[in-house]
């Protein structure tokens, strides 16, 4: 087992075209550690970099205490987890677990041990004789992941190896995920652009766009102290609300207002991010999670209030999604766009952005209690957390004054 | 249209098709069954049935001889062929060269360059080198001459392979040559089995490379006895035809004998694409 680090490291493609921008990141030793951002931000890159499997451009790549630019894949000692598998086609399922092993020239009696015991693992003993397309999807994926298993390497490296399970599987994919990596507890490099499988898999997250890291942090505080609006909008499902808001001073606090809304804000969210204060006045993005409204009803006194129409409701049992619109125009930024542009290719995972339906206007989603009474078309009186607003600076996107940067 | 109206002239035109090609074979095998001399017009039962041709072709062509040269130079051209298409192919396919694109061009180029182009220097550079009227001459020739069309097929078949699967052999840690033995070649079968059996049907047909390369009647390959009916002895049809039929067998065997994989090898590309 080893550490990975990246040090620097570019990736620019004949062409010019700049896949990876000066990645530094450094994965510890028995780390689960996800990389993630929507399709095309580099992320497969950086990981097939780190296999050897694709030519490091600049930089250095260092796992365990040596630079391993230079070394083709089989001398690095790692083992991969690809997205359609990549199972052998021709060979049982036992041959492909040996595969590797054998090529290694490790004994025979030691494979078969190390097979069995992957097996045993994964619940495939009863499939061994049989051929890849003799197995079901799920049971594809268990092999591909004792092939890595079997190996017993210095690192796991995944590429979006759940993505072609079903929903149900995959979530169950993921707990045996989480199950194994506390077991083997070996370093691994996970891949994804669900972020609902980074927030939950990934001991640290590193999000990227566009070739570079945005943040890097353990789900929580990338939940709730997101570096600038691209974070923000990508980690969390449904995903973050935007509206450009102006900050008025109010005392000792603040008042925001944006559209017909007002919302007052505690004047401890000033000590907390002192660099605020230097925005009184002036128009800020201002960032609300879904979970951070409720219904007034059924909320204590005393936070902020917005008086909404809900337009539509989804009803998930455990919670209400309720989807308004705002009579302010939608926040227009590079990150946000980004954001929509990914949106767009798949929509089921974050349905809040870039919801057309509502033309100039800027769409929300709140999610309530459900034993709301709200209801498609109803008026609706929201109370909001103001103690977890998000404030973004207008033109660089950056969050203002967040706690950790200060 | 429904889908049985659909399915009802999908197989009409099949059938018309089939006659077509058909026709013409039915009739040479027909004519060959006449007795010999005779005049054949169009498609005519013979009256009484006479396998005498044959036996009439083969000595008077020395069949034995030309179909024995000519399985040598199959036997010579086809493991070669396809054994050089697969490694170039691999290379062009899987590695990711520089200036690999130049050079698929080049082998491609090759494909647009006829015979009969460069039939005549080939004699002359064949001759200095001393292996003018040989089948070791001829049989280099073809494999030559098969390379553009053999690491065209193996490389698109190689980069039809899921790159996953090599990159997974990469990791596993197997070089290029057992990636190669272990993971691609036993999932090229029907590819390669469709290149042998088209560069073993090319250089059986081969006429005019061997007519020219070759002056030595006896060295000579089936198809040129072929031309030992013509104008010897006048056109004699039923001979002819007869001799067409003995040329042409060893063809249908092996495509009967391949047909399965050939056509898997054919349908491949397709279905991936």
């Amino acid at each position: 087992m080893a550490k990975i680090v990246l040090d620097g490291v570019d990736k620019v493609y004949t062409g010019g075209v700049k896949a990876v921008d000066n990645l530094n990141l450094e994965i510890a030793d028995g780390e689960f550690m996800v990389l993630v951002g929507p399709s095309g931000c580099g992320k497969s890159t950086a990981l097939r970099m780190i296999a050897g499997l694709e030519e490091i451009t600049g930089g250095d790549l260092i796992i365990g205490d040596q630079v391993v630019n230079d070394r083709p894949p089989k001398d690095r000692d790692i083992a991969m987890v690809f997205q359609n598998y990549a199972l052998y086609p021709h060979m049982t399922v036992e041959q492909n677990l040996a595969f590797g092993l054998k090529l290694r020239k490790i004994s025979k009696s030691e494979i078969k041990r190390r097979v069995s015991e992957a097996a045993s693992m994964l619940g495939l003993e009863s499939y061994l004789k049989r051929k890849p397309a003799a197995l079901s999807g799920g049971q594809r994926q268990r092999v591909a992941m004792g092939r890595a298993i079997v190996r017993e390497p210095q690192a796991f490296l995944m590429d979006e190896p759940l993505s072609n399970l079903d929903a149900k599987l995959r979530v169950q994919m993921r707990a045996s995920l989480n199950q194994l990596h506390d077991r083997l507890g070996v370093t691994t490099v996970y891949v994804t652009h669900d972020q609902v499988e980074a927030m939950t898999l990934g001991d640290r997250v590193a999000v990227l766009r566009e070739g570079r890291l945005q943040q890097v942090d353990t789900p929580k505080k990338l939940f709730d102290h997101p570096v600038n609006l691209f974070v923000a909008g990508f980690i969390g499902s449904p995903a973050m609300n935007f509206v450009g808001a102006e900050l008025q001073k109010d005392g000792d606090g603040a008042l925001l207002k944006f559209a017909n809304h007002t919302i007052s804000v505690p004047s401890s969210t000033f000590s907390q991010r002192p660099r605020l204060r230097d925005y009184l006045g002036r128009e800020i993005i201002l960032g609300i999670r879904p979970s951070d409204f409720d219904d007034a009803e059924l909320q204590r006194e005393g936070d902020p209030t917005m008086e909404v129409t809900a337009e539509v409701t989804e009803e998930l049992g455990t919670e209400i999604n309720v989807i308004f619109s705002i009579d302010a125009p939608p926040v227009q930024h590079e990150e946000t766009a980004a954001l929509a542009a990914d949106a767009a290719g798949d929509g089921e995972e974050m349905e809040g952005t870039g919801m057309p339906l509502s033309g100039d206007r800027s769409v929300f989603t709140a999610r309530v209690n459900p034993r709301s009474t709200v209801r498609p078309g109803s008026r609706l009186r929201l109370a909001v957390d103001a103690t977890q607003l998000h404030y973004f600076d207008k033109e660089t996107g950056q969050t203002i004054g967040n706690p950790d940067l200060e | 249209m429904s889908s049985k109206v659909e399915r009802w002239c999908g197989l009409l035109i099949l059938l018309v098709m089939a006659v077509l090609i058909v026709i013409p074979f039915l009739s040479i095998f027909l004519a060959s069954l006449q007795p010999a001399g005779s005049t054949v017009t169009g498609l005519s039962l013979p009256e009484n049935w006479s396998l005498d041709n044959y036996r009439q072709a083969w000595t008077a062509a020395g069949f034995s001889t030309l179909l024995r040269n000519s399985f040598v130079v199959a036997l010579g051209v086809v493991p070669v062929s396809v054994a050089l298409a697969t490694l170039a192919g691999y290379a062009l396919g899987t590695m990711n060269l520089r200036g690999e694109n130049g050079l698929l061009l080049f082998f491609v180029a090759g494909l647009t360059i006829p015979v009969e182009f460069i039939v005549i220097p080939l004699y002359f550079n064949l001759q200095q080198v001393g292996l003018g009227n040989s089948l070791v001459g001829v049989i280099l020739a073809e494999i030559a001459l098969f390379m553009p069309f053999g690491v065209y097929w193996m490389r698109n078949h190689f980069r039809a392979m899921p790159r996953e699967l090599v990159d997974a052999a990469r990791v596993d840690g197997a070089s290029s040559p057992v990636i190669l033995r272990s993971v691609l070649l036993p999932l090229a079968r029907p590819a390669l089995t469709t290149l042998a059996v088209l560069v073993f049907m090319w250089s059986w047909n081969q006429f005019m490379l061997v007519l020219i390369l070759i002056q030595d009647p006896d060295s000579r390959t089936a198809p040129a006895g072929l031309g030992f009916f013509v104008g010897q002895h006048g056109l004699d049809v039923p001979l002819l035809s007869a001799g067409t039929v003995i040329v042409l067998l060893p063809i249908l065997l092996v495509y009967l004998f391949f047909q399965r994989s050939f056509i898997a090898g054919l349908l491949q590309g397709g279905l991936k694409g």
